[in-house]
């Protein structure tokens, strides 16, 4: 029997993952509008899901964020959404961190991420690695 | 304040029992309450108390039982006055 070890080429990895129901932001877009929209994402996020498929872009963002609290697997620690960020500046989407979210980053030795999302007309979903240093200290 | 909360809960909170009838330290985790449901029972408590929650209580645990709201809820309200 072995212990699998959570390295790669002595990086230590974190993993995240979250799936969202469409139908619940939704609702929620519909009961608080945009204090929902204010409260969780940031205006650069609100901009890139506007138009078509407005809700589940914003249903895979929320999964990006909660995800990546996962991965920082620090559940007692606050979580301010607004501090993960989902950008578009390229094809694919990338993860920002700000704030008190940066800054436990970088104490967890992030290096890197890589965040995939995904939606279908019920559910979206998001997955984030990040490769850590190795000398990781929580 | 455990009323209201309650009610809250009750029309936000999309969990698998009726939370006027859990106990106010049961999980509400365990009774089906998600993060994104969480969001949906803040936004209501701040239009119920007329308060805002700030960053630092934006945590898993404000929202892991009604004991856990009440006293969070508490805190800001008398704060705000």
């Amino acid at each position: 029997m072995i212990t699998v070890p959570d390295e790669v080429d002595a990086h230590r990895v974190r993993i995240g993952c979250d799936v969202q129901d469409i139908e619940h932001v939704q609702d929620s877009l519909a009961a608080f509008g945009d204090r929902y929209l204010r409260k969780i994402f940031t205006a650069s996020e609100i901009n890139d899901c506007q138009g078509r498929n407005q809700v589940h872009r914003l249903a895979a963002r929320f999964a990006a964020k909660e995800a990546v609290i996962k991965a920082f697997a620090q559940p007692t620690m606050p979580f301010p959404w607004r501090e993960i960020e989902v950008t578009r500046d390229g094809p694919l989407p990338r993860l920002r961190l700000s704030g008190t979210l940066a800054q436990r980053a970088q104490h967890q030795g992030w290096l890197s991420s890589s965040l995939s999302l995904s939606h279908a007309e019920c559910h979206a979903m998001a997955v984030v690695v990040v490769a850590c240093s190795p000398a990781e200290s929580e | 304040m455990q009323d209201q909360i309650r009610t809250v809960l009750a029309a936000h909170g999309r969990m698998a029992v009726d939370p006027r009838e859990v106990d106010d330290q049961a999980d509400l985790y365990d009774l089906g309450l998600t993060s994104h449901a969480s969001v949906d029972v803040m936004l209501a408590l701040e239009d119920a108390f007329d308060i805002e929650f700030p960053d630092e209580v934006l945590k898993k645990s404000t929202f892991a039982s009604v004991r856990n709201i009440e006293q969070v809820v508490e805190g800001l309200v008398e704060s705000a006055a």
